[in-house]
């Protein structure tokens, strides 16, 4: 990123549409196969990762640059979403543990949330143009 | 990563779970089918559901929809039906007739369904994020 996008939010709210747009997917996954015996339904962790990185940035950090590292924590541009899959338990006699009404909830949630970064976003650039035309723009 | 996240999915999930609604309606037709290509009684037909994968080269998340893997004829015995005027009935006078239950026909017209209408909303969800992805830096 060049140097007037030198911005944490501007990364982070890349970031955050990344991980938004994955969770589309696998929940997307997931509903589709609602009638799959057997399936395991996937979820996506980021919000967490993000909440320990800022924290770290908060407090004096001492910097891991390895993530075998004990008590490492990634940087917050090294975060990234991780897909886990629950093979821990079972909704149905056929193995299968999608729930429809979780997966709807975290469906609507997170077209929320990414319609609010992707406006976040908009509001940042359009801040910048702003600057850039002198207040003309 | 493409415009528009798990199009691919939910459209899979749309195909299989219309596959089954035929399948079902193709059951409900065949009721009392006597006569089939196979000799005997229609059996019922059910789809077997498998989750579909994305090559593992592609890396990233692998989970890529669902897919009918077969559709396999359900061994139930089939019902016999006191009918000696009908042309199929052997020399007791029964009738084989199809091993179809219409309750439970109904009832996987209905699961098929609403896993259509759920998988709908989900096509439009990611329709409308794509759209909001596309008004970013207007």
């Amino acid at each position: 990123m060049g140097f007037i996008f030198n911005d944490v939010a501007i990364d982070l709210l890349e970031k955050y549409l990344d991980a938004a747009y994955q969770r589309q997917e696998v929940t997307a996954n997931n509903i589709a196969n609602i009638n799959t015996p057997g399936y395991k339904k996937s979820y996506v962790v980021f919000e967490e990762f993000l909440a320990q990185a800022l924290k770290e940035k908060e407090g004096a950090p001492l910097r891991c640059t390895h993530p075998a590292h004990l008590g490492s924590v990634p940087a917050l541009d090294e975060i990234a979403p991780e897909i886990r899959r629950d093979y821990s338990t079972s909704h149905r006699a056929d193995g299968n543990n999608v729930s429809i009404e979780e997966e709807m909830a975290v469906l609507a949630v997170n077209a929320i949330n990414y319609n609010l970064a992707a406006q976040q976003l908009s509001n940042k650039l359009s801040l910048l143009r702003y600057v850039i035309t002198e207040g003309r723009g | 990563m493409k415009l528009i996240p798990g199009i691919a999915i939910s459209a899979s999930a749309l195909t299989a779970q219309k596959l089954w609604m035929d399948l079902i309606a193709n059951n409900i037709a065949n009721m009392n089918t006597t006569r089939t290509e196979g000799g005997g009684p229609y059996r019922r037909q059910m789809p077997v559901f498998r989750e579909r994968l994305k090559e593992a080269l592609e890396g990233g998340y692998r989970g890529n929809g669902v897919r009918v893997e077969r559709i396999i004829e359900d061994d139930a015995p089939p019902r016999m039906v006191y009918n000696p005027d009908h042309p199929d009935a052997d020399e007791n006078g029964f009738v084989a007739m199809p091993n179809i239950n219409i309750v439970n026909e109904m009832i996987d017209l209905i699961a098929a369904s609403r896993a259509y209408e759920a998988n709908v909303t989900v096509l439009n969800t990611s329709k409308s994020m794509a759209l909001k992805a596309l008004e970013i830096g207007r």
